[in-house]
């Protein structure tokens, strides 16, 4: 019989070994760990004067010859409590010291840690899971110490395994995040260890702090979790083999030692799970040469080998490994994705119009009516709603809202990425799949396939039904911050729609009220702007000199009526061939154009000279005595834009509007007296050959609505005659001093 | 006339001049004030509508594109949150649609109108400038030949520039007054052109707000949790994200 205690308690060899192993199963090789870890464990337990006087005593009884047969039976049940006995001290007290290790190492050796200078850096990370480890640890023993047993007692065994199966769940949660985490523990050491100045300075606080164990590193501390969950199955375990089956608590110690071993196991399948999930869930930024740099030969066969089995998928020759439960994950996730994303660029879209809606101050501009009550109304409320009423409402936004779609939206990185890597791995899978043995790589391949496979069924349903809640939420609270907006400005409201002179009238009357004013407002504003326009516009007479005169009848006389425009202003003469004139000169058009077509510079005569003016500088000027000047040609544009036109040749429904680049007026208002109080005729009859203008009768007095038509054109003129409007050609018309008569009688 | 009148009525034409100028500065530039105003706010009337109209867009593209993700069918219940969503932010732009209009035609319309009345004024002062310069012109050319001895080609000179001068005199003093006249009025006609503008303005608003309130205040009940302050939805928020980063699919970086 194996003794799971050896003899040779040797002295405490100080030398630490972190090993992370999993439970075996041959009970062998469980003695055989069970040996080599008493070998290297230093001075966890066996110092005690006590146990060593155990200890010798059963070596004692191991040595001793049998004797009767009922007396070695005897003797057998003896030496199996003793052991028993002896195994479930072992527990407790070696979990008594591992906890006492673990406290000094967690609250003194970090606390003297922490006090080295230069700091070390992430020393935080090391403990970062060990609390939880140590609080199970406690609780056990605490657990087995209120019942206030020793291991004497019949009923300890029992107390153990209800502590134990109480704790196994919480056992669980602690000891599988210490021992994902633990790589980054010895991985940060070693960084530690490359600086010697440094590591010789923690030894020795190590070896300061705790001078018994004499340690010689951290990891030498930080090592024992891992190594005591897996010692808790081998413990049990021996515990049940130095006990009857008969015992009452047997198979409650058997249940207990199952537990313990699902413990390693879930606890294993944890840490693998993080591994190959942390290797494969960030997303690589890798240069081109990094890229490059990991092709070779493996790598490239790799993707050609997943490349051709998913080609072989979609084309049908490989049937496809169908699994509907994680194709329906799938979809769901890349529907949520999809999801997420829009509503995150659309969140972003809606708060940029908000910040340009606050950006503009029309309050700004009161137009000088800051003693009038709407106007003050308007600019207290745009104020308030502009300066803290939609802040408020943006800031929420921003924190209930678009905060959380950011953070949802990169956490969908991870399974984004371990789906692909997953669909790698299948196509590499299948490929080996009906192979009836694999070689350590395939076998690697399947696992790593079949890890992924699994880690995504379970937690992917997790991590869709939590981003799901998430958007739910997010939603309602935007529903909820418009309601809110909406709540401030309606109590805002409240104050000021009593100060308004219409705030009380219904909506229709106030609508109808408003629409009224605004149109009385444009009526009014249209009244003003022919006045402008018409009195303020009208160039100043002038008589005409005698040498004017004889020279409108010599220039008359060759060229026609219709031909004679006056200088508005000076000219002087740059270029050849150009005249210097004064201001009201009179001359005649000959060309209204240059010899290169350009329309700006007109060819005249000046009654004797001739040569070219610009033609900005020429008004028409009319008299009264001539044939009628032929009419422009009709113009069909006249036609288009129905709605203005149109009803501007109706009676009195729209006024015209008025264009503020209306051309100046071409219609100079001659003068045959140096009185200015001047009428507009009709200098010859006309007939109107649409509905677009109006007939005249040469004579009979006209008012002048617009000087041009809907083009600019100054052919034509809007005019008002015996009621009625329409357009007449502009030079068909004339003024007259109102003292004279026409020289027409009126038929 | 002895040098003492003529002095007196040049001193005195000075001083009309003077104080002719001046009455109409005044009167101009609050009118030049009126006029930068008028623009300006008709500028950002128009820039803060189109914001506000892209806004109300933005916030029914959010619902649209939620609602025909196909995300929507797995879930009923969320499917009605979603569709009662879509149907509160349409409506609210179809009301938004109609402030805008309602403000368009009662604010941004008259004050384009009101802005187009500028143009022609300022002609009609540039004018009343030209004719002041051709007065000013014509009167130093009639006092010029009243200085001097009365020859009779000098009397003959001095009776035609006094005719070319009082046409000219008398086109500037009336356009002079009617401006002088025009000006305040104009001035203060704004205020009862913009009166109401103003009102609608806040009127189009309390219409829309009120509208909004209704509307959100049944969809808050139906998809929203009730009594939550804004600390317990950030908390329950990061709760969340913060399960999800505990996953192990999930990378935290």
């Amino acid at each position: 019989m194996e003794s799971p205690v050896s003899a040779e308690s040797a002295p405490p060899t100080p030398t630490p070994a972190p090993r992370n192993h999993t439970p075996s199963p041959s009970p062998r090789a469980e003695a055989q760990e069970l040996r080599m870890e008493e070998k290297e464990r230093t001075a966890n337990t066996e110092e005690d004067p006590i146990y060593l006087s155990l200890l010798s005593k059963v070596s004692v009884l191991v040595d001793e010859p049998a004797e009767d047969a009922s007396e070695r039976a005897e003797e057998r049940a003896e030496r199996e409590a003793q052991r028993q006995l002896l195994a479930t001290e072992e527990l407790v007290y070696t979990e008594r010291n591992y906890l006492r290790l673990l406290q000094v190492c967690t609250c003194t050796i970090r606390s003297n840690l922490q006090n080295l200078q230069p700091q070390l850096p992430n020393l935080d990370s090391m403990f970062l899971y060990i609390e939880e480890v140590i609080d199970v640890s406690g609780r056990l023993l605490s657990l087995l110490d209120q019942k206030q047993l020793t291991p004497h007692d019949p009923l300890f065994l029992e107390t153990l395994c209800d502590a134990f199966l109480s704790l196994s769940t919480d056992m669980e949660s602690a000891y599988k995040e210490y021992l994902a985490n633990y790589n980054t523990v010895t991985a940060l050491e070693n960084s530690y260890k490359q600086k010697d100045a440094l590591w010789t300075e923690i030894v020795k606080v190590i070896k300061s702090s705790e001078p018994e164990v004499n340690a010689t590193s951290l990891s030498f501390f930080l090592v024992m979790p891992v190594q005591r969950i897996a010692r808790y199955p081998l413990l049990l375990q021996t515990i049940m083999k130095h006990t009857e089956p008969g015992h009452p608590a047997y198979s409650l110690l058997e249940q207990t030692a199952h537990t313990a071993i699902a413990l390693n196991c879930r606890i294993n399948e944890y840490k693998r799970f993080r591994e190959v999930a942390d290797k494969y869930k960030k997303t690589e930024t890798l240069t081109i040469r990094d890229k490059m740099n990991r092709l070779n030969s493996h790598s490239i066969a790799k993707k050609t080998a997943r490349l051709s089995q998913f080609i072989k998928h979609e084309t049908g020759i490989a049937p496809k490994l169908v699994d509907e439960e994680f194709d329906a994950l799938e979809g769901f996730f890349y529907l949520l994705e999809n999801g997420i994303t829009v509503l995150h660029e659309n969140v972003e879209t809606y708060l940029d119009h908000l910040q340009r809606f606050l950006s503009c101050r029309p309050e700004e501009f009161d137009l000088d009516m800051d003693g009038e009550k709407p106007a003050i109304c308007y600019k207290e409320i745009i104020t308030a709603l502009r300066q803290w009423i939609l802040p408020t409402f943006e800031k929420r936004m921003r924190t209930l809202v678009h905060k959380p779609i950011c953070s949802l939206r990169e956490l969908l990185a991870g399974p984004r990425n371990l789906i692909s890597k997953r669909l790698d791995k299948l196509l590499d899978y299948e490929l080996i799949e009906e192979k009836p043995s694999l070689s350590y790589d395939e076998q690697a391949v399947a696992n790593t396939y079949k890890t992924i496979n699994t880690l995504l069924l379970n937690e992917l349903p997790q991590f869709n039904g939590l981003a799901l809640t998430l958007l739910w939420g997010m939603l309602g609270a935007f529903s909820c911050l418009h309601k809110d907006l909406a709540k401030d400005m309606e109590q805002l409201f409240q104050g000021f729609t009593q100060q308004l002179p219409h705030g009380s009238l219904e909506p229709n009357a106030f609508w109808e009220w408003a629409e009224c004013s605004l149109l009385e407002g444009a009526r009014r504003l249209e009244s003003l702007c022919w006045n402008v326009k018409d009195q303020l516009n009208a160039p100043i007479v002038q008589p005409l000199s005698p040498g004017s005169q004889k020279r409108l009848k010599v220039l008359t006389d060759k060229h026609g009526s219709g031909k004679i425009y006056q200088l508005m202003g000076h000219v002087v003469g740059t270029r050849d061939l150009d005249l210097s004139l004064n201001r009201g000169e009179l001359v005649a058009i000959i060309s209204e154009m240059d010899t290169r077509g350009d329309k700006r510079r007109w060819l005249v005569d000046a009654g004797g000279p001739r040569g070219y003016v610009p033609s900005s500088k020429l008004v028409r000027y009319h008299q009264v005595t001539m044939d009628p000047p032929p009419s422009p040609h009709l113009i069909t544009t006249m036609d288009h834009a129905g709605g203005v036109r149109r009803h501007s040749c109706t009676p009195g429904v729209r006024p015209p509007s008025y264009t503020p680049d209306t051309p100046q007026p071409r219609l100079l208002r001659s003068m045959s007296m140096t009185v200015p109080c001047l009428q507009v005729l009709a200098g010859y009859d006309f007939m109107a050959r649409s509905s677009h203008e109006v007939s005249l009768r040469a004579g009979e007095p006209i008012r002048v609505l617009e000087p041009h038509d809907k083009k600019g054109s100054c052919d034509w003129s809007l005019v008002e005659v015996r009621g009625q409007r329409g357009y007449v050609p502009s030079n068909y018309l004339t003024v007259m001093p109102t003292s004279t008569t026409p020289t027409a009688p009126y038929r | 006339m002895n040098t003492k009148m003529i002095m007196l009525h040049l001193t005195m034409s000075f001083n009309v001049f003077l104080q002719v100028e001046r009455d109409f500065e005044r009167e101009y530039d609050k009118l030049q004030k009126l006029e930068d105003q008028t623009k300006k706010l008709h500028k950002d009337m128009k820039k803060s509508t189109e914001a506000d109209i892209a806004m109300s867009k933005a916030a029914v593209k959010i619902s649209g594109d939620l609602l025909s993700n196909p995300l929507c069918e797995q879930d009923q219940a969320f499917l009605e949150s979603m569709t009662a969503l879509d149907t509160a932010m349409k409506r609210m732009d179809s009301f938004n649609q109609e402030k805008v209009n309602q403000i368009s035609k009662t604010v941004i319309d008259p004050l384009k109108k009101y802005s187009s009345v500028f143009p022609s004024l300022n002609m009609a002062v540039k004018r009343r400038e030209q004719a002041l310069q051709d007065y000013k012109r014509l009167q130093s050319k009639v006092e010029k030949y009243e200085e001097k001895e009365k020859t009779g080609p000098i009397m003959v000179k001095l009776h035609q520039a006094r005719e070319e001068l009082r046409p000219v005199r008398e086109d500037f003093e009336s356009k002079n007054k009617q401006l002088l006249d025009e000006m305040p009025k104009f001035y203060h006609s704004r205020i009862d052109y913009f009166q109401p503008s103003f009102e609608a303005l806040i009127r189009a608003q309390v219409v829309y707000f009120t509208e909004m309130h209704n509307i959100f205040s049944e969809l808050t009940d139906q998809i929203d949790q009730a009594g939550l302050t804004d600390e317990q939805r950030e908390r329950e928020n990061e709760a969340k994200l913060n399960e999800l980063r505990a996953l192990s699919i999930v990378a935290d970086d």
